[in-house]
């Protein structure tokens, strides 16, 4: 009976011009998106490749200068692309590619690729993970509206009833004969973009393992989509209900569950103004060391205790310069002043994400997009971890840079210029993404919502097998 | 026939429910999506307010400064921020460069989210690298916000789509157009006045559901009349195209499940392809330049000049005379160089800064030139247009506020080139920004949407035979 309707459907299937039209269309639109990711990825990729090569160049050829003006000077982090990508590009395009590491302030990244779109941009871009997301589920809906339906209006039901068949192997036909082009039609994509990525060049940390993950995830996104249009078809009486009532389920699990989240969550917990926040991080600044101010109430605290700790009366006795000493110290006050400031933003953040998982009940489509952009490297929690590891680089600079002033300078000197090769020293910053194992533990809790909906969808589609 | 038509469909419509439920759903979307434009723009509103009060308090502080230092007092502030230096007014006392909301801002979020509402630019930082987004959550910028603008552009179609995809072949479902056809009247008159009474329907309920939610979350919008037609009319517009188009699909199509499929079809080719399609398209054909080589070329020049400072002012005060001060026994400092430098850097980055604005202005002309291609990118980019937060407007206030940067820069030089103290009677003259928003007028988009929508229902009405409903 299984392989009866196997067969019966994906007959039907191959002869019903709409659905060959549908398929041509999403094959296309694949094919299409990918051609254009691959030509973006690796423009971007060799951009960031010159832009480090380059920017390096311009620190070490700094040439003979006073190490803190070299840290005003400062230097740039760029933000690498990820192989993955490719098929989901994630909140990619609205952060910044680049963060200048400068002395005494954190910056936030800077040139999102969205600031530089026009409002067209804001629409959704033609990329793998829009037709991933959106335009299959479509296609699982246009494929699988009618399966049950379409045999109550041509009166089937009815001499299929008087066959005795068995309700469930008939269902789990009609499953299967559903699933199977979807199931083709991602391998082919995938398996594509894998031997793609592959074969490039600098294909960076691609790993097969990765993509399988992925692959599994969009598999398990369409196995819920697949049980909830076939139990609609049972449910409803006629296709053209049936149709609308998906497509109801489609706008509000993928455009308007989502854009409510972001309401809800910007509502409950919001992030301040970037002037709002700078403003905080200012009056906190001017509560601590200002190392640049010999004269304040810190200051002057830090200069009596580096006194009474090295046992002598003036500042000159000190085996280093206390001046550059003071400028570390103050560097690493701002530090923590900024890691609390960030901790906020970043606590704010986790209660914004509770709130996404919340409303992950009416939407199979939030635990399916967060995987996917955490897997491909493109989520925002890459995008905190690569500031946060730029952030510990421009601290190491800032030390680094201090250090060799108040060793080689007495108190009170002035115009020290360090030698044109010391820049070199300075290690080079290094950034890698989180790995797969890691990504899987911290989204652990989206991989349990997105299984509670497969059990669920299952359950749904499965116990109706009587009311048909 | 009209009397008898009007009479059934609205019995038909309260006995089925759809009347009441579209209330409800309405009511409730456009609740929620206003009242969510409304808690953006309130506290927009408020962080402006909020940092423009902040520069008065500290204006007060710095005055009381500037005068005890006119009096001779000493000031307990470190030496850098006193204010009689021009350039510690330039750096630490910004004035507020805000861009207000409208009236209407509620609407739709457009690039708000994106985009910070004010900025105070000071002296020594680079035009080129001020940095306009908003710190947001860029989850939030990928999901986009459920706004009225989405509510109108994306829901209220499928509404339509699911409230009309069935009105004929409904009754050649049910055997009851045979009957229909019977009574002297026109088929494709009898649809188009079913139709027509749906759309009549539809408005009624979105233009009372509108007005309680305006009344309760924003009344004062009341005031101004203009705007508030503006709005009905050109969702009405946008409404009257989506019924045109269940009606050619209606008598096009067959049975209610290829109408659907064709209706949402269409939806999604105007809703989600074009939009995409076109904006990859201005990509492709107006490439942005990359901003990661923009940086590249800006550190090589900061790297060069700072090896030449003394040189480039030298070679800027014989460009400027007017910089040049005619007393020997003045020198020149830090600020003097930098400024020169920062001028030569900015000079010089100027070709490529402005490949970027010029692509961006190309890409927004090629969209301009082909939305009509989507009614729902029409009806985005015009509730963008009255919620004054569409790229444009955005553009036009990052223009005006890099121009004001620079109006800040030239009047606190003439202080330092002069060597001069900032006093208190040059308060009054010191340069303030407020923003010019551009005039415009949806009235082209209503009509366009309305052409649109006439030279497809035309050909529907005239071509179409009525015998060619019944090849059954």
């Amino acid at each position: 009976m299984i392989t009866k309707t196997f067969i019966k459907e994906i007959k039907e299937m191959v002869r019903d011009g709409r659905v060959k039209l549908s398929f041509l269309i999403v094959i296309i639109l694949l094919g299409v998106t990918l051609w254009i990711r691959i030509g973006h990825y690796q423009n971007i990729n060799e951009q960031y490749k010159n832009a480090t090569i380059t920017e390096r160049e311009v620190w070490n050829g700094q040439g003979e200068k006073n190490p803190h003006s070299a840290a005003h000077f400062g230097t740039y982090a760029f933000k690498p692309k990820y192989p993955l990508s490719l098929i989901d590009q994630g909140v990619d395009k609205y952060v910044g590619i680049s963060i200048f590491l400068e002395a005494h302030k954190r910056n936030e990244s800077q040139f999102s690729a969205a600031a530089d779109q026009t409002g067209l941009g804001r629409f959704g871009d033609l990329s793998p993970d829009f037709i991933l997301l959106f335009i299959i589920p479509l296609l699982i809906i246009l494929l699988g509206f009618n399966s049950f339906t379409k045999e109550r209006e041509m009166g089937t039901l009815k001499l299929l009833k008087s066959l005795g068949i068995n309700n469930w192997k008939w269902m789990i036909g009609k499953w299967i004969s559903l699933f199977f082009p979807i199931f083709i039609i991602s391998s082919v994509l995938f398996l594509t973009s894998g031997i793609l990525l592959f074969n490039l060049n600098d294909f960076g940390i691609f790993n097969w393992s990765s993509l399988l993950w992925l692959f599994l995830i969009y598999i398990c996104y369409y196995i819920v989509f697949i049980n909830i249009v076939l139990f609609v078809s049972i449910k409803a009486k006629k296709s053209g209900i049936s149709l609308v009532i998906l497509l109801s389920i489609w706008i509000i699990s993928c455009l308007a569950a989502p854009k409510a989240a972001s309401n809800i969550a910007e509502s409950k917990y919001h992030y301040p103004t970037k002037q709002e926040f700078n403003t905080m991080i200012m009056k906190d600044k001017r509560n601590g060391l200002d190392g640049h101010n010999p004269w304040s109430k810190q200051a002057i605290l830090l200069e009596k205790k580096v006194l009474k700790e090295y046992g002598v009366d003036s500042l000159n006795q000190l085996p280093f310069n206390f001046t550059a000493y003071r400028t570390q110290i103050g560097e690493e006050h701002e530090a923590e002043v900024y890691f609390k400031h960030y901790k906020y933003l970043r606590e704010q953040y986790n209660q914004q994400t509770n709130i996404y998982k919340s409303l992950a009940i009416i939407s199979p489509y939030l635990p399916t997009r967060f995987l996917s952009m955490a897997i491909s490297n493109t989520d925002y929690a890459t995008h905190w971890d690569f500031s946060d590891s730029a952030e510990n680089y421009r601290i190491k600079t800032q030390k680094f840079l201090n250090d060799n002033t108040a060793q080689n300078t007495k108190f009170g000197e002035r115009g020290y210029k360090a030698k044109a090769d010391f820049w070199k020293k300075l290690p080079a910053f290094n950034y890698n993404p989180p790995k797969l194992n890691n990504i899987l533990i911290q989204n652990k809790s989206n991989l349990i919502i997105l299984g509670a909906w497969i059990i669920f969808s299952f359950g749904l589609f499965l116990f109706n097998s009587k009311k048909i | 026939m009209l009397k008898y038509n009007f009479k059934y469909e609205l019995k038909f419509l309260l006995r089925s429910r759809w009347i009441q439920l579209l209330y409800i759903i309405l009511l409730i979307v456009f609740g929620f999506s206003v009242f969510n434009g409304k808690q953006k723009v309130d506290k927009i509103k408020n962080t402006i307010v909020a940092a423009e009060k902040q520069v008065k308090e500290n204006d007060i502080m710095m005055l009381k400064l500037i005068d005890s230092i006119e009096q001779g007092y000493k000031v307990s502030v470190p030496r850098w921020t006193v204010p009689t230096n021009p350039m510690a007014i330039g750096n630490y006392h910004p004035r507020v460069a805000a861009m207000k909301p409208l009236q209407l801002s509620f609407i739709s979020t457009g690039q708000a989210d994106l985009y910070t509402s004010y900025i105070k630019p000071t002296v020594s930082a680079d035009d080129y690298a001020l940095n306009f987004t908003e710190m947001t959550s860029p989850i939030q910028l990928l999901f986009g916000s459920f706004d009225l603008a989405f509510v109108i552009v994306y829901l209220i179609p499928l509404l339509i789509i699911a409230f009309s995809f069935n009105v004929f072949s409904s009754e050649k479902e049910r055997g009851s157009l045979r009957l229909i056809a019977s009574q002297p009247i026109q088929i494709n008159i009898w649809l188009l006045q079913k139709l027509g009474l749906r759309f009549f329907w539809l408005s009624i309920i979105f233009i009372s559901t509108i007005t309680i939610i305006l009344l309760i979350v924003s009344s004062e919008i009341f005031l101004q009349p203009r705007i508030y037609i503006t709005l009905l009319a050109l969702t009405l517009a946008y409404m009257f195209f989506w019924f045109v188009l269940a009606f050619i699909i209606n008598i096009w199509v067959g049975s209610s499940a290829n109408n659907a499929v064709a209706l949402i079809g269409l939806w999604i080719i105007f809703v989600l392809l074009v939009p995409s399609v076109l904006n990859q398209l201005g990509n492709t054909i107006y490439p942005m330049p990359s901003r990661t080589l923009m940086i590249n070329e800006m550190r090589a020049k900061k790297l060069e000049v700072t090896e030449k400072q003394d040189e480039i002012l030298d070679n800027f005060l014989r460009d400027h005379p007017e910089y040049a001060t005619n007393d020997p026994s003045q020198t020149t400092g830090f600020y003097h160089r930098y400024i020169a430098s920062q001028k030569l850097i900015k000079e010089e980055m100027k070709p490529l800064v402005n490949t970027f604005e010029n692509q961006l202005k190309n890409q927004q002309n090629l969209t301009r030139s082909l939305k009509w291609i989507s009614p729902a990118l029409i009806m985005q980019e015009s509730l963008n247009k009255l919620a004054g937060n569409s790229t444009e407007d955005y553009e036009n206030y990052r223009i005006q506020v890099i121009n004001f940067a620079e109006t800040w820069r030239e009047y606190l030089n003439t202080f330092l080139f002069n060597n001069l103290d900032f006093s208190t009677n040059d308060y009054i003259n010191l340069p303030k920004f407020e923003m010019i928003r551009d005039k415009f007028s949806v009235t082209s988009a209503i009509l366009t949407l309305l052409l649109i929508s006439i030279s497809l229902l035309l050909p529907g009405l005239v071509f179409l035979n009525k015998d060619f409903y019944f090849d059954e």
